[in-house]
């Protein structure tokens, strides 16, 4: 069972995430966000599919703690990702703050090609109760 | 290979084509899946009838995949390759609610086109507004 984000302090950086955008995954994303747009552009991944993964991978290594709610997304994707490459996933706490028992937390998020060239940078906002020991909520 | 189908926008004023989406907790539950996000404030009836929201919501990454739909439909390619969003999530959408996905070009500077959209509910409540830009 991996911590909560909640354990981490600013700048913590994540371990990278290495994963091969499947036909499959793709897929199950397609269906699952019933995108009908992108199919018309051939063998590309959706843009928020992306940002999608790259959340997978923090969740991977650092659970939501309980209560949490994602108050705000930036994302700026600088080429379109075709069905089969291979991306790392980065991230980093870049900002936390507390105020009248909530925590709220910035992480950057970089998703790189196999030639180590960012295809998506984003900063995820969220916001969850801090617990009785400035970690864990009750939920 | 990627088909350039987008029909550059270049009027101020434009509106995008609207998007409609009906949120299921089927569906909700399907990302959750997809996406890894098991939050039981998005899955867990009984857990999420304890906050505030007092019931299942939809992630607001699902949401923001309709936005980016409408984005994709507006622009094609160069969406996925050049488009920059910052949104803000408003209200939650829950299981039953009809997300209506509206947009329109605020500004051209060069070759690049603003964009402000928003996802509302089928009682108007804004659920998401984001900044959107690209290259046309």
């Amino acid at each position: 069972m991996p911590s909560t984000l909640a354990s981490f302090e600013k700048e913590h950086r994540f371990e990278p995430a290495r994963f091969e955008l499947s036909r499959d995954w793709v897929r199950g994303y397609v269906v699952a966000v019933e995108d009908q747009a992108i199919a018309s552009l051939g063998h590309v991944a959706p843009p928020m599919s992306l940002a999608g993964l790259s959340i997978r991978a923090l969740l991977d290594r650092a659970a939501l703690p309980p209560g949490s709610i994602h108050v705000a997304q930036e994302l700026s994707f600088q080429r379109s990702v075709t069905i089969g490459e291979t991306l790392t996933a980065k991230a980093r706490i870049a900002s936390r703050g507390e105020r009248q028992g909530w925590v709220l937390m910035g992480v950057a998020m970089t998703v790189e090609d196999s030639d180590e060239r960012p295809v998506m940078e984003g900063r995820a906002t969220i916001t969850f109760p801090l617990g009785p020991e400035g970690g864990l909520a009750d939920g | 290979m990627v088909k350039q189908t987008a029909r550059p926008l270049i009027e101020a004023g434009q509106a995008l084509p609207v998007l409609i989406k009906q949120v299921t907790q089927e569906k909700i539950n399907r990302y959750a899946v997809s996406s890894g996000d098991g939050n039981p404030l998005h899955t867990d009836s009984e857990f999420a009838a304890s906050t505030r929201f007092g019931g299942t919501i939809a992630h607001g990454m699902l949401i923001l995949a309709y936005v980016s739909e409408l984005l994709t439909a507006a622009f094609g390619e160069r969406w996925l390759s050049s488009g920059r969003l910052k949104a803000r999530f408003r209200g939650p959408a829950r299981p039953g609610d009809t997300v209506i996905v509206s947009g329109r070009v605020i500004a051209l500077d060069g070759a690049r086109v603003q964009c402000e959209v928003e996802a509302r509910n089928q009682a108007g409540e804004v659920l998401v507004s984001a900044d959107a830009e690209t290259t046309v």
